[in-house]
């Protein structure tokens, strides 16, 4: 299969999905950044389930979190969870994710 | 200058090139770039500061730099290189190279079946680019997929498809040297070349291999040959509920992956790291020390697995698949107690269990087998493809574990002519008494694989020196070459000191 050129040069240059885009809000960040290991059936939370409990080891559900702990958290790591720099996921993503897991639930 | 302020001034000139922003002061490197699963205190070999550019001529431009001000950088891809060192430095006093930002797709060629990256891109990213635009093929990649598609493969990783020895499936590296000129590998040496990722080798000497696992120069696009869409894929899993039926099954699938039959990875893992994906070591458990035969016993029969547990998987036409099916099965019948368990995927359908690699980084999960702050050390020697020979290595390496407290953990991922044993330490960062262990085992581990014949793959970047060493042919013939070749090619040291044991002549003196 040959393809087009033009759809070649479409290809071309394209971001990472992971950085294509900026997220609309806190909840679609944490998402698209946060969900591979702590959405429902993640890992991580997987790992939280061990340490808490109920809802409270699913980060979306959890009560209680400041948005000050998050980052901390993310910067530094915890437990098994490596840190995330700032390389990775920039203050202002960061600072939009800590904020809706601070959130009401 | 005092070194601090070498490093500030740096840092200064970094910022410069790529903005404040994209600088990483030493407050903040400390922790942001430390090995996350760091078997003693993750500063002590952190690093003063990090830069991350965004394009090739920014990279050039910090190399220059970095010789001007007599300061050394640790180039990463995405810095998850976990159990190997993560994101860490061999040497504290160095600035990283954060090429994440670097992270386009800059061509898939459907046709030839190829993908030209740059070092940022995730096998996440990858994996959605390709099934995104429908794109027909498909990825390789190891347990997990936060890392880098280019750093995996510069670094030897394995993964489980017949794509699955990725640094054999690149094709054609862009690099920038220690004095910051910019060359290319194979055919992209001529200028306008239409074949740079189709021939691997352009015309004399070819160096793609030398930027592996290597510090003579950083990397900044790679090609990497990408797998067709099968029709069709068969898996064929099994577990063996003796771990003495391991000779046999290797053994027996020797001669599939020697004539082709199997070209996939198919990898043996033992039962703890099919346990470990599953629940912590408590849930068996809490006594100190490795679990004891009996117990480990009583939880492999409750989780329903084997003590070996493998899956050889088929790529392929369905009704070619349909014979070496035939062909795998019988050449297991007879030699182990187990059947295998077969299941198929067919094009078209969902991609999961297909054998295709999904975006997951499950397989993290198993540091928290102690509990804890989980780490691990990760400890693999390339073992022949025998089943004797890889009886020997287990029974003495698992021993060596449980003579030092841990339990072992570790499996065989069959390349076509030999086998990597990679088998990981367990620990619990808060517990002194385990990282002391952890950090007197891996030493010996190292020699007594040595003084057998087995040499590592890669290694954990507290121990390139150690590993180095014991690739001692000819008084150490090949590290003298290496580092004859890192001096002619970068003077001043400034690419990844001590990456892989190659010490530069300025910082010689920093060898363990």
């Amino acid at each position: 299969m040959k393809l087009a050129a033009g759809w070649l040069a479409l290809l071309a240059a394209i971001p990472g999905a992971a950085q294509a885009s900026s997220p609309s809000s806190g909840k679609e960040a944490f998402e698209g950044r946060c969900s591979a290991c702590h959405a429902e059936s993640g890992w991580a939370t997987r790992v939280l389930k061990r340490r808490l409990p109920g809802d409270q080891a699913v980060l979306a559900k959890r009560t209680g979190l400041t948005a000050a702990f998050v980052k901390v958290v993310v910067r530094h790591g915890t437990g098994s969870m490596p840190q995330i720099r700032k390389a990775e996921l920039d203050d202002a993503t960061l600072d939009a994710i800590a904020r809706y897991l601070e959130g009401p639930k | 200058m005092a070194a601090s302020n070498k490093f500030d001034a740096a840092l200064d000139a970094f910022a410069r090139i790529v903005g404040p922003d994209n600088v990483t002061r030493a407050a903040e490197a400390r922790y942001e770039y430390a090995d996350a699963m760091a078997p003693r205190d993750p500063a002590s070999y952190a690093p003063r500061g990090a830069v991350a550019p965004a394009s090739v001529e920014e990279v050039q431009a910090i190399v220059r730099l970095a010789g001007e001000h007599g300061v050394p950088l640790w180039p990463i891809s995405r810095g998850k290189n976990f159990g190997y060192g993560g994101s860490a430095p061999r040497i504290p006093d160095i600035v990283t190279l954060d090429l994440i930002r670097m992270n386009r797709i800059l061509e898939v060629d459907v046709e030839h079946g190829y993908a030209l990256l740059e070092p940022g891109v995730g096998f996440d990213d990858l994996f959605e680019y390709l099934t995104a635009n429908k794109i027909p093929l498909w990825m390789s990649a190891p347990a997990h997929t936060w890392g880098s598609v280019v750093g995996n493969a510069l670094e030897r990783g394995v993964g489980y498809t017949p794509y699955g020895e990725h640094a054999s499936k690149i094709c054609g590296l862009e690099v920038v040297t220690g004095t910051g000129e910019l060359l290319r590998t194979g055919m992209g040496a001529l200028a306008g070349s239409k074949t740079w990722q189709g021939f691997p080798y352009g015309f004399g000497p070819a160096w793609d291999t030398a930027f592996m696992q290597s510090n003579f120069g950083i990397v900044t696009k790679m090609g990497l040959w990408l797998m067709p869409e099968p029709e069709n894929t068969v898996s064929l899993s099994m577990a063996l509920e003796k771990a003495e039926e391991l000779p046999a099954a290797i053994d027996a699938l020797r001669p599939l992956k020697l004539d082709g039959t199997v070209q996939a990875n198919p990898s043996f893992g033992n039962v703890i790291r099919t346990l470990a994906t599953r629940a912590t070591r408590a849930e068996y458990y809490q006594g100190a020390g490795p679990m004891p035969a009996d117990v480990l016993e009583k939880a492999r029969i409750k989780a329903g697995v084997g003590h070996w547990n493998f899956s050889v998987r088929l790529f392929g036409d369905r009704k070619i698949n349909a014979i070496n099916a035939d062909k795998v099965k019988a050449a297991f019948h007879g030699k182990v107690s187990a059947e295998f368990q077969q299941s198929e995927w067919n094009r078209g359908e969902p991609l999961r269990n297909s054998g295709s690699p999904m975006p997951s980084l499950g397989a993290l999960g198993v540091v928290d087998w102690l509990g804890g702050k989980g780490g691990h050390l990760t400890f693999s020697p390339v073992s022949p493809f025998s089943g004797a020979e890889a009886w020997k290595q287990y029974t003495l390496i698992r021993g060596m574990f449980e003579d030092a407290g841990f339990d072992y953990y570790g499996g065989f991922t069959a390349g076509q002519r030999y086998l990597n044993h990679i088998t990981m330490i367990l620990f619990d960062r808060s517990q002194p008494d385990m990282l002391e262990r952890a950090n007197k085992l891996f030493p010996r581990l190292i020699s007594t694989a040595a003084k057998n014949g087995w040499g590592e793959y890669r290694t954990h970047v507290l121990w390139y020196d150690e590993v180095a060493a014991s690739y001692d042919y000819n008084h150490g013939a090949m590290r003298r070459w290496n580092e004859a070749v890192k001096d002619a090619v970068d003077p001043k040291g400034v690419i990844a000191p001590g990456k892989m044991g190659i010490w530069p002549k300025a910082y010689r003196k920093d060898r363990a």
